[in-house]
């Protein structure tokens, strides 16, 4: 369906690159979600397939033709993309009907077609009203709508949530992707969150500097990140350096690196590998309380817990199957 | 990792970079180039004509005029800067920081100057000083003796200027209290600093880009200027240009003149850069909040009030006072049919050029926005470059070519066809309206850019997601939003056109007549109070869009 080869965008001529040598495939229905921090080319990504960035390198294929390469561009009206933008860029001067009429009007049953997408995103009673009378979450539907309705082989929303209070983002999260997975559209999903990212995604990809880290189904990558980086987007981390291998006397492969999740720690039970430690400093954050720990060996240590009774001296520990390990 | 570095330092290889510009050039980047040659065209054939040699007189004007000359220009350049910059930036801070009896009056008062050409000002002034003037008049009625100030010369002529020009001043500086000063301003208050400690150690410092920007713009209508430096006997660069043109007859040395006028212009824009190299860009500041005006005492309110008067009264009551006691003395001999086909005739050709100027100033925008080449984002922004350049030089360079080509052509249709023509586009209406075309683009420019910016790139991006064209998204999307701007452009460049002299008086056709020349043909042969009326239409057609621009600057 997608089919990326070795994309490449710089925007100082080869100083830096936006995105470096990134290549993978979309299956047809699949929902993908990009992660990414800002500035780790999710946007350039996406606006390169969209066509409204022109690559320095590479090649992508939309539905078996090439629509972009070195030599030949198909520009953005002809490439049948919907995209959501994350400021939603509804036409201000246009009504909602209007706004979701303007991707169809030379369709047959346009107006049709355009109220039958309102009534998906549930906004039919104000398809008069112009953008500016409706709340943010309303926008983000029209958005979607209007991106829908010329049917389009691939949508892309780029960091459609960001700008929605947490309440809202959570119901509109399941909302939005309801609509998606019942109108089947293959699409691509762009945000730094995680946690939107595992909730609605087949496959996630996780870009750094430009660069593809990693490609895999959102279980997989959860349980088996191929890199620290990657294992702390999805959680609180803590590397097993050498002097905490020492202190808990686990003795790891020198040639790899290790980690441990934050979850996987266990405090005053029996484990595999334990150490006894100071509590230095107790901050309560709600769900959750910081302990600065100074462990037996001097080595300090900072780690989440849910336990509220917590001693000055506690025993800490974990087991060897919960020990990720990356080879690089 | 080697092969991944080969290959990224492989892409900007200069093979690789020319199948990219073969892939990225459209037709928007070819129509962005076609249009900046266009307006180009005047200053090459300039620099080209350089290497033809100076004119016969050329050794002359070196020897006998060159220094008075420069010595004049750089005189008005120094004491109109100080002239502009004490009227410009009291009352801006005036208006801007303190609440005083009046003061929304004379926050649009203060423009209103704008709305009087130069030389119309020279001429007013002219007859308030002179023997037998308003001033003497008002003298003898008073009983007192007559005092006689003559303003016929560079000082004067720094002095009219001034008082015409400083509105540009006035304006950039108050956009910048007025927006961008409140929050150090409170701070400085907390600290306890005093008002005008603040002032001068403050906002001074800080306005100083903004201030220097609209400093700019009046330099450049001095050196622009041809019709009061010519009234009051002034020998400029402008005034030895006309010189050499019409009274020797040497266009080469015309040119000579024309080309050191652009490299001192030039000198100027470059030192606007110069000074600005440290300032970011201002919206960082962006999220200051408007300016809290100060109430002081009754007294100083009226001193204010005064003081912010001056200006105004100097730079508008008047010059308009004078030439409307002129008008009432010349009424019936100057306003007739012939006057009123005059004027329709005028506002006909301020029309069809700022349509003209808008289309071109909307075409470079849109189309360098839609060509995928960086450069030719740059390239087009030096389209806005003619507006440095004085409209004589502008004249002279739209002279050469056009001549040039109509020669061609006549000596083409009468080879081929046999036809015998006159000459097709030099002193025709067409290259009047080119050589408008080429200095008030940045006029046009300026508005429908700032507005254009307003709307966010995501909203055509969106169209063309949906699936429509770059010219469909502009007339449905785009063209709506930026509605204002457009409209701004065309009053803009409608008033520019009606007040310009120097340009229309070397390209105007034969048969054609605009107010501003027939002003200046009046004040030219001893008829300087037939000229109120032509001036006064000028000015109060320039003067109403001015008030309606500046209602619709402060409701943004």
């Amino acid at each position: 369906m997608l089919n990326i080869k070795s994309l490449s965008k710089s925007f100082d001529k080869g100083k830096s690159f936006a995105l470096k040598e990134v290549s993978f495939k979309l299956e047809k229905g699949d929902i993908c979600a990009v992660v990414g921090e800002s500035g780790s080319g999710k946007t350039t990504l996406v606006r390169l397939i969209a066509g409204l960035e022109r690559p320095d390198h590479g090649s992508i294929e939309l539905e078996g033709t090439e629509v972009s390469s070195i030599k030949k561009l198909v520009s953005p009206e002809k490439r049948k993309i919907g995209l959501v933008f994350q400021e939603y860029a509804l036409f201000p001067h246009l009504t909602l009907l209007e706004n979701v009429l303007y991707g169809i009007s030379k369709q047959k049953n346009k107006k049709q077609r355009a109220k039958e997408m309102l009534e998906l995103v549930g906004l039919t009673a104000m398809e008069n009203r112009y953008p500016h009378q409706l709340s943010g979450g309303q926008q983000q539907r029209v958005a979607l709508a209007r991106a829908l309705a010329p049917n389009p082989s691939l949508l892309i929303l780029d960091e459609p949530f960001s700008n929605l209070d947490a309440m809202l983002r959570m119901q509109l999260r399941s909302q939005v992707f309801e609509i998606i997975k019942k109108t089947g559209v293959t699409a691509i999903f762009v945000t730094h969150d995680t946690q939107d990212a595992l909730s609605v995604a087949d496959e996630i990809l996780i870009l750094q500097h430009g660069e593809v880290i990693q490609k895999d189904a959102a279980a997989n990558l959860y349980i088996k990140p191929n890199s620290v980086y990657v294992a702390s987007l999805f959680g609180n981390t803590i590397q097993l350096n050498k002097e905490l291998q020492s202190a808990f006397e686990c003795p790891l492969n020198a040639n790899c690196c290790h980690a441990i999740r934050n979850e996987s720690l266990t405090i005053n039970s029996e484990c595999e590998y334990v150490t006894y430690a100071n509590v230095l400093k107790k901050t309560f954050l709600g769900d959750n309380i910081q302990l600065l720990l100074k462990l037996d060996n001097g080595e300090q240590l900072t780690v989440l817990t849910k336990e509220r009774n917590i001693a000055d001296k506690i025993k800490i520990g974990f087991n060897s199957k919960d020990v990720l390990e990356f080879t690089s | 990792m080697m092969k991944q570095a080969g290959s990224s330092s492989n892409i900007f290889s200069i093979k690789y970079r020319l199948k990219r510009l073969k892939r990225d050039s459209n037709r928007w980047s070819i129509f962005t180039l076609a249009i900046i040659l266009f307006i180009a065209l005047p200053i090459i054939s300039i620099g080209v004509k350089l290497f033809a040699g100076p004119g016969e007189t050329w050794g002359h004007i070196v020897d006998n005029l060159l220094l008075d000359y420069i010595g004049n220009s750089l005189f008005l350049v120094f004491v109109c800067s100080f002239l502009v910059l004490l009227f410009g930036v009291s009352s801006a801070w005036l208006v801007a920081r303190f609440e005083f009896p009046l003061r929304k009056q004379m926050e649009w008062l203060l423009i209103l100057p704008l709305a009087i050409p130069g030389y119309i000002v020279a001429y007013a002034y002219a007859g308030v000083f002179d023997y037998g003037g308003s001033m003497d008049l008002i003298f003898r009625w008073l009983g007192w003796d007559f005092i006689r100030i003559d303003i016929m010369n560079k000082a004067g002529l720094a002095f009219v200027l001034s008082i015409s020009l400083f509105p540009y001043v006035y304006v950039s500086s108050r956009a910048f209290f007025l927006n961008q000063a409140n929050n150090l301003l409170e701070a400085s208050t907390i600290l306890g600093v005093g008002e005008f400690k603040s002032f001068f150690k403050l906002m001074l410092p800080l306005a100083r880009p903004a201030i220097i920007a609209g400093l700019i713009l009046v330099l450049m209508e001095v050196l622009n200027d041809y019709g009061a430096a010519q009234y009051y006997g002034v020998n400029t660069f402008t005034t030895g240009i006309f010189r050499a043109w019409f009274s020797l007859e040497e266009p080469e040395t015309a040119v000579y003149l024309s080309a050191l006028l652009i490299v001192i212009v030039f000198a100027l824009i470059l030192f606007e850069k110069w000074q600005r190299r440290n300032i970011k860009v201002s919206s960082a500041r962006s999220n200051n909040t408007y300016i809290h005006r100060k109430s002081s005492s009754k007294f100083s309110q009226f001193l204010i009030l005064l003081v912010v008067l001056i200006p105004v009264v100097l730079g508008f009551f008047i010059p308009v006072l004078q030439l409307i006691y002129w008008a009432t003395l010349t009424f019936e001999k100057v306003f007739d049919l012939d006057f009123l086909m005059l004027s329709l005739q005028s506002f006909g050709i301020a029309i069809l050029t700022a349509m003209i100027t808008v289309l071109f100033a909307t075409f470079l925008i849109y189309f360098s926005k839609w060509s995928f080449l960086g450069f030719i984002k740059n390239i087009a922004r030096m389209g806005i470059l003619g507006y440095a350049i004085p409209g004589a030089v502008i004249a002279i360079g739209i002279m050469i070519p056009t001549l040039a080509f109509d020669k061609w052509l006549i000596g083409a249709l009468d080879y081929l066809f046999s036809i015998k023509t006159g000459l097709l586009i030099n002193g025709t209406l067409v290259a009047l309206v080119y050589a408008y075309c080429v200095r008030f683009l940045a006029v046009a420019f300026n508005p429908i850019e700032s507005t254009s910016l307003k709307v966010s790139n995501t909203i055509p991006d969106s169209s063309k997601m949906l699936g429509v064209g770059n010219l469909k998204t502009f007339f449905r999307i785009e063209f709506p939003l930026i509605k204002t701007g457009i409209l701004s452009a065309l009053i803009l460049v409608f008033i520019d056109v009606l007040k310009e002299l120097p340009l229309t008086l070397i390209l105007k056709p034969f048969h054609i007549n605009t107010l501003a020349v027939k002003a200046y043909e009046y004040a030219s042969d001893e008829m300087i109070m037939e000229a109120a009326i032509p001036s006064l239409f000028i000015i109060f057609t320039a003067a109403l869009p001015v008030i309606f621009l500046n209602k619709l600057l402060i409701k943004k």
